[in-house]
């Protein structure tokens, strides 16, 4: 027990404090936060535009183009793996850019729109109907009602599932290692690399990554409270 | 007004991404040109007059920092190593500034004449490289080891035949297991990676390069032992390391082998070798 909890310090020794390692995972903690945290942004106000671009309907009752055109989009993004859309991204659609935070920044926001919209789709479906026959015949047009009525009460709806999102976002991230970036995976893979130990480099991201990911869920647990203050439920 | 407002918002963000993007790549916009019409084909006809590192003072050079000694991320997150020191000693005798870019392996040989210059990762001539890049000359002669159990009767070239073998994926030892009768290869991005297994059981041997073999031989001593590639039972066919040039830029080559040879002649060469590897 004691050569056992000796071997595994000894580990913990090389895997972090030597060399002050710790720093990298630090470093790699802030790539793979600031690339997962502005996609989120991006993803939000993509999948809140496609999703009302796809319940859009013409005068008559059809479809509308824009709404064709998000499910195109949905469909292309849902239908491909993230790691070839970010290989596409680098290597063909910004060739001529060097910026790999920018490219993984794009690719997730991109990915993560076509999922998050699906998720809006669903949060403004869910308001009934008579929100919106009320506030177009309190005389607001039909835009005003859905920027004040509709959609503050589909944002309460869709917390959860965005929280979700979110979280799995953040570690869908650890693939951005194919642009350049050295997030918290490939900072652990360095160091093992360097260490050649694999072990505890591995198990301190993972650690790293529960750490976040249940900081953030406890974050939207409370945001999520703070909403339903008014419910009377 | 709802769909006005919304084709607002959506060409504002691609606006805002264009920018961003556009920012970013100012000065490869004319690789880029030139590149589109190559894009489909294997040939990648890096002419890159008036804009190569050369022109602009910076030469950007990628690299896969999980390769110890050669490369690796030292403990100021930058990386460091052996190709690191020598592609700064070759920038400084061309006067141009020096920015590496980490990146996969696998990424890099696609990556030359659009994200970045050149490439130094102990990276081995192959033919089929050399398909898509040139190469300067070769700096360092790449020396495979074989690494087996401690109780393995594998002893020669012919014992791996029919064995599934562990190597690091797209380096020497991958294309040496491509020649051994019936062996599979099982890819690994790491080293350590394919050496973890082997202790494990779920490969019969390892093919990789001397210096990382030498440093898991030492560390598991009582699990496995190593071979020399190129002793007599193994006989492996010697490999070298170059830099990794964009395709036809001639000027860029010659200017890297006359300042490689510079360093080879003043000493610095060997000076680093010492440093950074050993004996």
């Amino acid at each position: 027990m004691n050569e056992w909890f000796a071997d595994v310090s000894n580990k913990f020794q090389i895997a972090f404090l030597e060399g002050d390692r710790w720093k990298l995972y630090l470093s790699g903690l802030g790539v793979t936060l600031q690339v997962a945290v502005f996609a989120a942004v991006l993803g939000v106000a993509i999948g809140t535009i496609v999703a009302l671009m796809k319940l859009s309907v013409r005068k008559n009752g059809k479809r509308s183009v824009f709404s064709v055109i998000a499910q195109i989009y949905i469909d292309v993004i849902r239908g491909t793996p993230s790691v070839l859309q970010l290989l596409i991204m680098w290597f063909i659609v910004m060739k001529g850019s060097k910026n790999g935070a920018l490219i993984a920044i794009l690719t997730f926001g991109i990915n993560s729109g076509a999922y998050v919209s699906e998720i809006m789709r669903a949060g403004i479906q869910a308001v009934d109907h008579g929100q919106m026959e009320a506030g177009r015949s309190l005389g607001l047009s039909k835009g005003q009602t859905m920027r004040y009525i509709i959609l503050p009460q589909a944002i309460k709806n869709v917390l959860p599932p965005i929280g979700n999102e979110f979280i799995v976002l953040l570690k869908e991230t650890a693939i951005v290692g194919y642009v350049s970036l050295s997030d918290l995976t490939r900072t652990a893979s360095q160091v093992s690399s360097r260490t050649f130990e694999a072990f505890m480099p591995l198990i301190g991201a993972a650690v790293i990554y529960f750490i976040i990911i249940k900081i953030l869920s406890k974050l939207i647990e409370k945001l999520e409270r703070r909403l339903r203050k008014g419910d009377h439920r | 007004m709802k769909k006005a407002a919304i084709a607002l918002l959506f060409t504002l963000t691609l606006a805002f991404a264009g920018c961003g993007d556009k920012e970013e790549s100012t000065n490869t916009t004319t690789d880029q040109t030139e590149q589109t019409g190559t894009e489909t084909g294997d040939d990648v006809q890096g002419d890159l007059e008036g804009e190569g590192p050369l022109v602009d003072g910076v030469l950007n050079v990628g690299t896969n920092a999980e390769f110890p000694p050669f490369e690796f991320v030292g403990d100021d997150g930058e990386p460091d190593g052996f190709d690191m020191a020598l592609i700064k000693a070759i920038g400084e005798k061309l006067g141009v500034d020096v920015v590496v870019e980490n990146m996969e392996f696998d990424s890099l040989v696609a990556s030359i004449g659009s994200k970045i210059d050149v490439a130094i990762a102990g990276m081995t001539i192959t033919d089929e490289r050399k398909n898509m890049v040139d190469f300067s000359d070769e700096y360092y002669e790449a020396v495979q080891y074989v690494i087996v159990p401690a109780d393995s009767e594998i002893a020669s070239a012919k014992d791996l035949e029919g064995k599934n073998i562990g190597v690091q994926l797209g380096t020497t030892g991958d294309f040496i297991v491509e020649d051994i009768k019936d062996a599979t290869a099982a890819q690994y991005n790491k080293a350590v990676d394919a050496v973890n297994d082997l202790r494990n059981g779920r490969v019969d041997a390892v093919i990789i390069d001397k210096n990382p073999a030498q440093v898991f031989g030492e560390q598991f001593k009582d699990e496995v032992k190593l071979y020399d590639g190129e002793s007599a039972e193994f006989g492996f066919e010697k490999e070298y390391y170059a830099i990794a040039l964009p395709k036809g830029d001639e000027e860029l080559a010659k200017s890297v082998n006359d300042a490689l040879a510079e360093l080879k002649a003043d000493g610095t060469f060997d000076e680093l070798v010492t440093q950074y590897i050993g004996n």
